[in-house]
Formats: structure tokens, C-alpha cells, sequence
């Protein structure tokens, strides 16, 4: 990366924190937007850390002494897998999803397919995610219930370098093709899985491409691949 | 895999197969004229859809939609619609979502009549296929009328329509309806009922319920194997709780719960449900500006949503993530037709090979869906 490159996403991350996105939006290059925008993911996170870190235990109490009368079922889910599976769950914010570390992955969602109080016995969608080119990926999975029609939705992050998750293939039989679906967009290896091949793709496909760090292979089969031009003229 | 069968025969069905509904090849391995297993091979139809759409705006993915599935391209551009307008928080007036409940229900009689016509064609009837299309043509007129299109509409666009309806149309689609219902008990007397197709159809391709469930089969499909779930009920979204209709669902009348015929009839019940509901959103129609709600630029905020709507093919998601500026940052489609034909392999296992098609065509897929 050269050195105006850098500087340009400095500036357009602190502005951009600022609130102003328009300067990472603008930023012409594909990539170097893409770069801005995972610099930008990082940056905020950093910032939530050290927000969390600096006023520890006040928050914590107000929380308990406000106990809201009726719990969200994503809490409800989350306190039922912190109790059977200690320390699987990754993040205490259970608001809208719920953040798990991967370990135990395949017991955990037996669990929630059995367990009378939720029964998720059917998995709706499964969707790779690029957090951004220098962070992880992640896999999301939208979970239902037939019997009591509720819905939640889990996302496990896994490392960019060695990608692998738990499959839960065994679980749930559609998981079988979704997961499918996403190793072959992203490579992400699912342990345990019966069939990890490619699904869209042919066999022989290089590389990931729903990565946002995927570049197009020159040739395939012999056949100059064009390049994409970036961008509408 | 890798395991030697020495008595298995393996046969391929495609990918260039007039019964296969588009480009899919299924491995068959058969021990005589038994069926041992069946793969499905997919993904020579595949346009990345998804890479596309992290590179166009949020109103550039509709036409990508309507080339998804082709079929039922209204109900396409609905389900993202839908999506895109929950994670923007946009309300849309009264009248556009009365003509986009018209225009889906319309499309899904179409829809299902490609998929029973190509249906009873699969397994040798010639004449009713012909008779659905000519009147599937009628609709496919009605919708040239309204948008120029008559497959991919592009109609649906986020927080409004492309066109409001042109003068006269409600009375023309009244035309049409009084035409068309007195069609289906043709239909049913030329090939529901028929002694032949209920051979070649009932107790065959049978899918329990715990099956259908655990392969995420929805839809028609779902139904026909006995389990009353359909989004426009019970989830419901746009304004689907405002009418009153039926959900069909698969009662075994002439086999077992949940084989051919079953998921064929409950397709066909749908059909003057949806007619009822296209007449019951006419006579209540309101007026109004069907351009008021475009929003000059879409930019959602940040953040996620994963929007389930009825197709006629079944729970149609998109899952939408949002990182506030006007592309998307990651668009998945969850199409029907997919988790469809993964059970392929499944409930066709154990019976004869003329049967693999007959299953294959009651599944009623969509393979530009499938592989996007």
C-alpha cells in the first residue's frame, strides 16, 4: 500500500467517525475503499472496547436493577446455551443476533432443534459474510421454529487464514447445500461436513469470490478471462 | 462416494434434457429399474448474482431479481422490495401495496400454471399443457399492458411502482378472472382427475413432513405434505392480513399425504385462492400517487435484515446487509427452488425410474433460482 494510499484512509476513517461517510463513499478505487471501509470496522471497534473497559461495573448494576419484566427470546436462547455451554458464547450483546465462538457448535444446535422451549427444526438461510479484507469472516444463520413461529439469528466469526466452522449438515438436512453454497463462496471449510465440494462453481474454480479480496483468475482453461472494468461508463 | 457398486448402473438425466426444466443434470444410480440415489448436479446456470449485486446501486438489483426467477418476476421484485423497505424503514401508500398484492397474485396463477402444464407434460399429457399456456398467455398480455414486459417486469421498485395501472385495467383483469375460473374445473377434469395421470402421480415421490421440514422445503411444496405454513398467513407482510382466504394444504385424496398428486392439487387449489384474492384487493383498491414514497436516493442505514415473503415456489429471503451507503454490502438470496431440489435425492430413492421425472417435475423448479 503506498503511502498516499494510507493517508487517504486515515483521513477518510476520522472523518467518517465523525459521522460523515461521504469521503469513504467517494473514494473511487474499488480497493482502496474496501480498505478504508475495514479500516473504519476496526477503528470502531476499538473505540467500543475501550468505551467498555473504561466504565466497568456501573453499567453492569443499572442493568440489573432496571431486570425488564418480559425477556426478548434472544436472551431467553442465550441464557439457555450459556447454562448447558459454558463460555460458547462470544459478546454479551444479545440484541437482534447472538454471537457464538464456534466451539460446540453442532451439540448447541441440536440442543435448539430439541429443546421443547425453542425447537428451531428449520434452518432458513445461511449466509457467508466478509467482515471487511483485514478482518474475519463470518457465517449467519437464520434459524425458525415451526411449532411456536419465532425466529433468531446466529453468526459465528471464524479466523481469515483458516476458516473453519462446525457443520451442522447432520442437524438440519438443507444444511447440507447451504453450506456447500458457502464454501464455495468463501471458502469456508465446515468440519465434519460429509460432502465439502463446490456446488455453483465448477470443480476447478480458483479462489473465493464472494471475498471481497478476490481477484479474477487471468485465464481459465486456456481462455483469457476480461478484465472487469470498475464502475458504469 | 469413492465406494464401488458393482451392480448400480449410473445414468445421467441432462444437463440438456427437455424434461429438467432448464439446464440441470441429475446422476442417477439405478439398480435395474429401481432408483438407488439421485445428485443433483447444479450451477450451470450461474451469473453470480450476489457478487453483481455488491457492485450496483440498491434499485440496479431489481432487474437482477427478475432474471432470478423467471417465471414469477413480480413476486421476485416484491420479496426485495419488501426486504429493502425494512431496512430503510419506509412505509409505502395504500394504493401501491393493493396493486402489488394484484400483480403477485396474478403472477403466481401464472406461475402455477407453467408448473402444472410442464407437470402433466413430464409424465405424458400433451393437451392440458397447452390449454394453461394459452391461458397463461393472458396474463402475460395483461402484464405487457401495464409495464411494456412480459416475463421481466422490473415493476416493483422500492417504495413504489414503476407505473401505476392504465385505464381500464381493473376492469380488464375482472375480464380476465370471469374468463378464467370456470378454466379450472376444465383442467381438473382433463387432467386432475384423470385415471392415467393419477396412476403415473398419486402414492408416488411421497414427502413426509419432518422430511419437507428438515430439507427447509417450503411453499406449495411444504403443503402438499400436509403442514399449514404460508407466509402470506402467518407472517404476514405488505397487507396480506386484510384478506380472507384459504391455505390448501395436501389431504392424500386419492394416495398418501405428500406424493406428487398432493403437492399438483394443493398448486391448483392455490390458484382460485389467488383469484379471490386478486378480486377481493380490486374491489377495495384506493386511490392515490403510486410515485409518492420513491425515495430520490436509497441508503439504508447500517445494519441487517433477513425478509421471508411467499413465492409461488415458497419462503423467498433475502438477507440484506446494509453499511449505509447506496450499494449493498453483502445481498443473499435464499431461493425456494434450491432447498427444493435438495431433497430430490431423498424422496426419489426406491422408486421406478419413470418416477424420477414425475417427482422432478411436481417440485416445480425454477433453475435460474436455483444457481442465481
Amino acid at each position: 500500500m503506498s503511502d498516499e494510499q494510507t493517508k487517504l484512509i486515515q483521513e477518510a476513517v476520522a472523518k467518517a467517525l465523525a459521522g460523515n461517510m461521504d469521503m469513504i463513499n467517494n473514494i473511487e478505487d474499488r480497493v482502496t475503499r474496501s480498505k478504508a471501509k475495514a479500516a473504519l470496522v476496526k477503528a470502531k471497534r476499538e473505540a467500543k472496547k475501550g468505551a467498555a473497559t473504561s466504565e466497568e461495573t456501573p453499567s453492569e448494576e443499572i442493568v440489573q436493577a432496571e431486570s425488564p419484566p418480559e425477556k426478548s427470546l434472544n436472551q431467553k436462547v442465550a441464557e439457555a446455551i450459556e447454562k448447558k455451554f459454558p463460555a460458547s458464547l462470544a459478546g454479551d450483546d444479545v440484541d437482534g443476533h447472538i454471537q457464538l465462538t464456534g466451539a460446540n457448535w453442532f451439540e448447541i444446535a441440536h440442543y435448539l432443534k430439541d429443546n421443547p422451549d425453542f425447537l428451531f427444526d428449520s434452518l432458513q438461510c445461511v449466509t457467508g459474510f466478509d467482515l471487511g479484507i483485514e478482518n474475519d469472516l463470518e457465517v449467519r444463520y437464520n434459524l425458525h421454529s415451526m411449532t411456536h413461529n419465532h425466529t433468531i439469528e446466529i453468526r459465528i466469526q471464524t479466523d481469515r487464514k483458516n476458516p473453519k466452522i462446525p457443520s451442522v449438515e447432520q442437524v438440519w438436512r438443507i444444511g447440507d447445500w447451504f453450506e456447500r453454497e458457502t464454501y464455495d463462496m468463501y471458502g469456508i471449510i465446515f468440519e465434519g461436513h460429509r460432502n465439502m465440494t463446490r456446488i455453483l462453481l465448477p470443480d476447478d474454480w480458483e479462489g473465493w469470490p464472494l471475498r471481497k479480496d478476490y481477484e479474477t483468475q487471468e485465464t481459465y482453461h486456456g481462455i483469457v478471462v476480461q478484465k472487469v472494468k470498475d464502475g458504469w461508463e | 462416494m469413492g465406494i464401488v457398486h458393482g451392480d448400480l448402473m449410473t445414468l445421467n438425466i441432462g444437463p440438456q434434457h427437455p424434461s429438467t426444466h432448464g439446464v440441470l443434470r441429475l446422476k442417477v444410480k439405478t439398480d435395474g429399474e429401481i432408483i438407488a440415489d439421485v445428485e443433483p448436479v447444479i450451477g450451470y446456470l450461474h451469473r453470480c448474482f450476489e457478487k453483481h449485486c455488491e457492485n450496483v446501486t440498491y434499485d440496479q438489483v431489481i432487474p437482477y431479481t427478475d432474471r432470478c426467477d423467471y417465471i414469477a418476476a413480480m413476486n421476485n421484485n416484491f420479496g426485495y422490495a419488501v426486504a429493502v423497505e425494512e431496512l430503510m424503514d419506509l412505509k409505502v401508500p395504500e394504493r401501491v401495496e393493493y396493486i402489488r398484492v394484484i400483480v403477485s397474485e396474478l403472477n403466481r396463477i401464472a406461475s402455477h400454471l407453467l408448473a402444472l402444464g410442464t407437470f402433466g407434460l413430464d409424465v405424458g399429457a400433451f393437451t392440458p399443457f397447452l390449454y394453461m399456456f394459452r391461458d397463461r398467455e393472458r396474463i402475460l398480455d395483461l402484464f405487457e399492458v401495464l409495464c411494456g414486459a412480459r416475463l421481466l417486469y422490473n415493476y416493483i421498485w422500492v417504495g413504489g411502482l414503476s407505473h401505476d395501472f392504465p385505464n381500464g385495467f381493473e376492469e380488464k383483469i375482472i375480464d380476465f378472472l370471469d374468463y378464467f375460473e370456470p378454466q379450472l374445473d376444465e383442467y381438473n377434469n382433463i387432467l386432475t382427475f384423470n385415471k392415467i395421470f393419477i396412476e403415473r402421480t398419486a402414492d408416488v415421490g411421497v414427502m413426509p413432513a419432518e422430511v419437507a421440514i428438515s430439507y427447509g422445503v417450503s411453499g406449495p411444496n411444504l403443503r402438499g405434505s400436509g403442514v399449514k405454513w404460508d407466509l402470506r398467513k402467518d407472517d404476514p407482510y405488505s397487507i396480506y392480513d386484510k384478506f380472507d382466504f384459504n391455505i390448501p394444504v395436501g389431504t392424500g385424496t386419492v394416495g398418501t399425504i405428500g406424493d406428487c398428486w398432493d403437492r399438483y392439487y394443493v398448486r391448483m387449489l392455490e390458484m382460485s385462492e389467488s383469484i379471490n384474492i386478486v378480486r377481493q384487493a380490486i374491489k377495495a383498491l384506493p386511490s392515490g400517487d403510486v410515485h409518492q414514497a420513491l425515495p430520490k436516493k436509497i441508503r439504508p442505514p447500517k445494519g441487517s435484515v433477513y425478509k421471508r415473503t411467499e413465492s409461488p415456489r415458497g419462503d423467498l429471503g433475502y438477507y440484506i446487509e446494509s453499511d449505509g451507503s447506496p450499494i449493498p454490502y453483502r445481498l443473499k438470496m435464499r431461493s425456494p427452488a434450491f432447498t427444493a431440489l435438495s431433497v430430490m435425492g431423498e424422496i426419489s430413492s426406491g422408486w421406478m425410474m419413470s418416477d424420477v421425472l414425475a417427482i422432478l417435475g411436481s417440485l416445480d423448479i425454477v433453475l435460474g433460482e436455483i444457481d442465481r
